[in-house]
C-alpha cells in the first residue's frame, strides 16, 4: 500500500493505493492519527483490495474523528469496493454517525 | 433448543433438509464460521457469518459470538429478536476489540417449508428453484457497527422439494482470477443455476471445481466458506417475493 499526502487550505488528502488489509492497516491509521486538520479526506481511487480489518479501521477513525468535532471523510471509492462496502452496512453506519456522532 | 450440528466436510440429513458446507482457510485461520443449530423437532437454524481480522484473535471472537448466538435464539427463537439481541450482547464484545462480525441467519421450518432469513452485514443467500436463482433481498448492518441493529427485517421464503439455498462468505466472492478479475455474484449464479437437479454435496463440489478453475495460479487473501442446504423432504407451497 501507498500513501500520497497532498494537503489543501484546512485539510489534508490521502490518496491510498494498492491494497489494505490485515498486514498494513496500522500504516494508514497512523498517518490519519498523526494529521491535525479539521478535515482528513481518504482518497481510495488507486484501491485494489480492502479486508474487513481495513473496513473496521476507517470506520473507528471516522467515528474518532466526529467525536472530536473533525471529519474523516472517504471520497472516490471504486465500483467494485463500494459494492463490497454496502454489504456490510457500511454507508448506513456513516448516515447514523452523522446524526450522532457517539452512535 | 437440541443439539449444536456442525458439518465441516459432512453431510447432514435432518429436517426434510440435505445440506453439505466447508470452510476453506487460507494462508491464515480466519474468522469465518457456519453451523446448524436445532431448535426443536421442525425447526433447525443456519447460520454463517465472518468475523473481522486473521489469526487467533478472530478465531476466539469467532467461537464467543457463535456461543452467544446459541444463548440467543435459545432465550427467544424469533430470528430478528436472536439477531437484535446478538447485536446488544455480542456488539459490545466486538466493539471492545474494535471489530465487527456479519452473519446471515436462517431458520427454516420443515413442516411448513417456511425459510425466514434475516441478515446483518453478510452476503445474501442464493435461493435455486426450477432452474431459477434468486437473491435474498434482506439487509442489515454487521454486528458491532452500532448499537442497535439497523437490517430490513425478516424475508421469508417458502420452499418446496427440489429447491436449494446457498450460502457464502466473501472469499468466494471475492476471490481474484487473472487480471486481477473478482469471481463475483455473477458468476456465482450462473454455476449455481446450472445445478438445478443435483444433490447438496454434488452443487457444492462443483461451485468450488469452478472458483478452482477460476483462480488457479493466483494466491488468494481470504477464507472461503460454502454452505449448500437442499429440500428433500415435505415442501410447501411457493412464496417469498
Amino acid at each position: 500500500m501507498e500513501i500520497r499526502v497532498r494537503q489543501k487550505k484546512g485539510m489534508v488528502i490521502l490518496e491510498v493505493e494498492g491494497e489494505l488489509d490485515f498486514s498494513n492497516v496500522e500504516q494508514l491509521q497512523q498517518e490519519i492519527q498523526r494529521r491535525t486538520e479539521e478535515v482528513v479526506e481518504i482518497d481510495l481511487q488507486g484501491l485494489r483490495f480492502i479486508d474487513s480489518s481495513g473496513v473496521g479501521m476507517l470506520l473507528s477513525q471516522v467515528r474518532h474523528l466526529y467525536k472530536q468535532g473533525r471529519t474523516l471523510r472517504i471520497v472516490r471509492i471504486p465500483d467494485f469496493i463500494r459494492e463490497d462496502l454496502e454489504v456490510i452496512g457500511f454507508f448506513q453506519v456513516l448516515e447514523a454517525l452523522k446524526t450522532n456522532p457517539s452512535a | 433448543m437440541g443439539e449444536v450440528i456442525t458439518v465441516n466436510g459432512k453431510i447432514l440429513r435432518a429436517y426434510g433438509l440435505e445440506v453439505s458446507g466447508c470452510s476453506l482457510p487460507a494462508e491464515q485461520v480466519g474468522g469465518d464460521f457456519f453451523e446448524f443449530i436445532s431448535c426443536d423437532e421442525r425447526t433447525v437454524f443456519a447460520v454463517i457469518g465472518d468475523v473481522m481480522g486473521k489469526g487467533f484473535h478472530a478465531a476466539r471472537l469467532m467461537e464467543t459470538i457463535r456461543h452467544m448466538l446459541r444463548e440467543c435464539i435459545r432465550i427467544n427463537p424469533h430470528p430478528l429478536e436472536v439477531v437484535r439481541r446478538l447485536n446488544r450482547v455480542g456488539g459490545d464484545e466486538l466493539r471492545k476489540c474494535g471489530a465487527f462480525a456479519t452473519l446471515c441467519l436462517l431458520c427454516y421450518d420443515g413442516i411448513a417449508g417456511r425459510l425466514s432469513c434475516v441478515n446483518a452485514g453478510h452476503h445474501p443467500p442464493l435461493l435455486l428453484s426450477d432452474g431459477k436463482v434468486k437473491v435474498a433481498r434482506c439487509r442489515g448492518v454487521a454486528l458491532g457497527l452500532l448499537e442497535d441493529y439497523l437490517g430490513s427485517g425478516v424475508e421469508e421464503f417458502f420452499l418446496a422439494d427440489g429447491d436449494a439455498v446457498v450460502l457464502y462468505t466473501d472469499g468466494l466472492v471475492e476471490a481474484c482470477g487473472p487480471g486481477e478479475q473478482r469471481y463475483g455474484q455473477e458468476r456465482l449464479k450462473k454455476i449455481v443455476r446450472l445445478q438445478n437437479g443435483a444433490d447438496a454435496d454434488r452443487m457444492k463440489q462443483n461451485i468450488l471445481s469452478d472458483l478452482e478453475t477460476f483462480t488457479r495460479g493466483f494466491s488468494q487473501k481470504d477464507d472461503v466458506t460454502l454452505v449448500v442446504m437442499k429440500v428433500t423432504g415435505k415442501g410447501g407451497e411457493r412464496g417469498g417475493d
